[in-house]
């Protein structure tokens, strides 16, 4: 299964966000979307997800077109997507949050809240377990009773990750998931991101300004700038490509941290 | 000065103003939908209410004459037909628009009241409404049986309001109030949702009207002015909108507060005065609470899942972030 963009292409009034990207990512790896700021990377997981449809071109997964669809059915396929800035559901505390990403459909009703309907009865003690332990492993486990707005921006920058692998995805969109977070999580994080590849074939497409975190665990990197695509292969061959350091670097190659 | 009766009939009174509130609550504090259009409900409600029970004696064009226990559900099932007309459009809107487009839906279903006359009786009204029980229990005595209605009305709404709210389809609710994008991002029927909760709140507000009607006794179209939706909402900002017993305390405090003033003793060549600044300390009430308890007599915070605990991770004394990373 795979995620495939043809032609994409997004304005905004007369500014070119997108223009004509195509791309294939697959279902089951690990793809980095980078570029310097404004080259629409953000818009492009708006597209994807919904949130902004594309004026032209396609994007399917798994071999269904999504490009028209509202965000939470582009939802309900499996691409979750995280939010640049981790605002949250700002009153309900971690654990809420981890549940609520994870009840299905049919259980949020209010005949089901009235206790009127036995679907999904159980369904709650399951996931309270999965967010024990996915909360665990991010070490967000002695904040589960804490209210998102009282948690740290690294902290809400974790939960954002974690609340999104409780919504069963198939493949994850995550935007800046390293932003903000604290140099050792963010080892814990990309252990975690590069693990759900490799054992439960949960892929991911990133965007990141960490270019070591990325170039660390992504299977192929894309980049974009003013738009359009840039460049495609693996970590590799990007970080050796002069043309993307001049772009992503604003030098010739040269001094800054590149690499 | 006054006599027990009195208060009987004040605390019915608060008690059906809390279950309104209770409803409210469900949409607007939960929901994230402020409604405006409380009059228009209740009017529904109680029209329906009051037209199916109607016997031919009134002179009305449809009068089916109905048993008042099979008019109550029919009520309340209408006003969230009502409801779900309403919001099926006015959903489409975002906060202010939506307020106002609600509170407008509630003078139309006043004007129709009006102009049905045929139906509604118009402007005249229908007075001496039946009761429940009214047959067994004579005179004052009945209002015992009133507040015995009215308590059993508000803690059924007690009961379902509150099993709302910690269901997981409170939380969602709860969830796309707070942040939109994320909850649509995790594949949450948001408009869905919203509408649902719109009509359930309308069930709920009908499934009161009669208890009102019964306190009311005689029914008239003025009674549904928006004065009605602005009282309630009073009620649920003093008790804490969002929380679970907000509702029951605000109306309490609301409405035995607007009695008493009712009950200060002045030359009766004062008395208009009395009654202009009465409004003016409700007011007064509500910049007072708001003030020392912005979040009213109970709290969302307290309500559920962090029961009133703060971060002790994030008062370590360790350094504080700069502002700019913690943005968003």
């Amino acid at each position: 299964m795979e995620l495939v963009l043809d032609a994409v292409r997004k304005t905004f009034g007369g500014v070119v966000a997108v223009d004509d990207v195509s791309a294939v990512m697959p279902q089951d790896q690990i793809t980095a979307l980078i570029g310097p700021n404004g080259a629409g990377k953000t818009t492009l997981f708006n597209a994807i997800t919904g949130f902004d449809p594309p004026d032209r071109g396609s994007i399917t997964f798994g071999g269904r077109r999504i490009d028209s669809l509202p965000p939470w059915r582009v939802a309900e396929m499996g691409l979750i997507r995280t939010f640049q800035t981790p605002v949250g559901f700002t009153t309900l505390t971690v654990r809420e949050s981890m549940l609520a990403a994870a009840t299905p459909h049919f259980v949020e009703t209010p005949l089901g809240a009235l206790g009127l309907t036995r679907r999904g009865r159980g369904h709650e003690r399951v996931a309270e377990g999965r967010a024990d332990e996915i909360t665990a492993e991010l070490g967000l486990a002695d904040l589960l009773d804490v209210r998102t707005d009282e948690l740290s921006a690294g902290d809400r920058k974790l939960l954002e990750f974690a609340r999104s692998l409780m919504a069963e995805p198939k493949m994850l969109l995550l935007d800046e998931p390293a932003a903000a977070v604290a140099p050792a999580n963010i080892g814990r994080l990309s252990q975690l991101v590069r693990r759900l590849c490799d054992e439960r074939g949960l892929g991911s497409l990133i965007i990141d300004h960490n270019l070591s975190f990325l170039m660390q665990i992504a299977d192929e990197v894309h980049v974009l700038d003013r738009g359009g695509l840039l460049a495609s292969g693996p970590p590799a061959e990007i970080a050796a490509d002069p043309e993307v350091m001049r772009v992503y670097l604003g030098t010739d190659g040269a001094g800054g941290d590149g690499p | 000065m006054t006599n027990p009766i009195f208060w009987v009939g004040v605390l019915t009174l608060a008690l059906i103003y809390a279950s309104l509130a209770m409803a409210l609550n469900v949409e607007s504090g939960w929901g994230g939908m402020w409604d405006l259009g409380i009059a228009g409900l209740l009017a529904s409600g109680s029209y329906c209410y009051v037209i199916l029970t109607a016997g031919p004696d009134l002179d009305m064009r449809f009068a089916p004459g109905l048993s008042m226990w099979v008019a109550w559900p029919l009520a309340a099932l209408f006003t969230g037909l009502v409801a779900f007309a309403i919001g099926a459009p006015a959903l489409r809107l975002r906060r202010e628009y939506f307020l106002i487009t609600t509170l407008a839906f509630a003078e139309i279903i006043r004007q129709l009241v009006v102009i049905q006359a045929d139906f509604t009786r118009g402007t005249v009204g229908i007075p001496n409404i039946n009761r429940p029980f009214d047959s067994f229990v004579s005179g004052r005595e009945y209002n015992y049986v009133l507040l015995a209605i009215a308590a059993a009305a508000a803690a059924v709404m007690y009961l379902v309001t509150r099993q709302i709210g910690v269901s997981p389809f409170g939380r969602t609710l709860r969830a796309a109030r707070d942040n939109e994008a994320v909850a649509l991002a995790l594949g949450k029927r948001v408009n869905r949702m919203r509408i649902q909760t719109f009509v359930l709140a309308g069930v709920l507000i009908g499934a009161t009207a009669p208890v009102y009607l019964f306190y009311i006794r005689a029914i008239s179209p003025q009674l549904f002015a928006p004065g009605i939706t602005f009282t309630v909402w009073t009620a649920l900002v003093i008790g804490g909108i969002g929380s679970i017993r907000g509702g029951l305390a605000g109306a309490f405090v609301l409405i035995v507060f607007t009695e008493a003033v009712g009950l200060i003793e002045v030359d009766p060549a004062h008395i208009n005065i009395l009654v202009a600044i009465e409004p003016f300390l409700v007011g007064l009430l509500l910049v007072l609470v708001l003030r020392f308890r912005p979040d009213g007599l109970f709290s969302e915070r307290t309500a559920f899942g962090a029961g009133g605990r703060s971060n002790s991770r994030a008062r370590d004394p360790r350094p504080a972030e700069p502002a700019a990373t913690s943005g968003g």
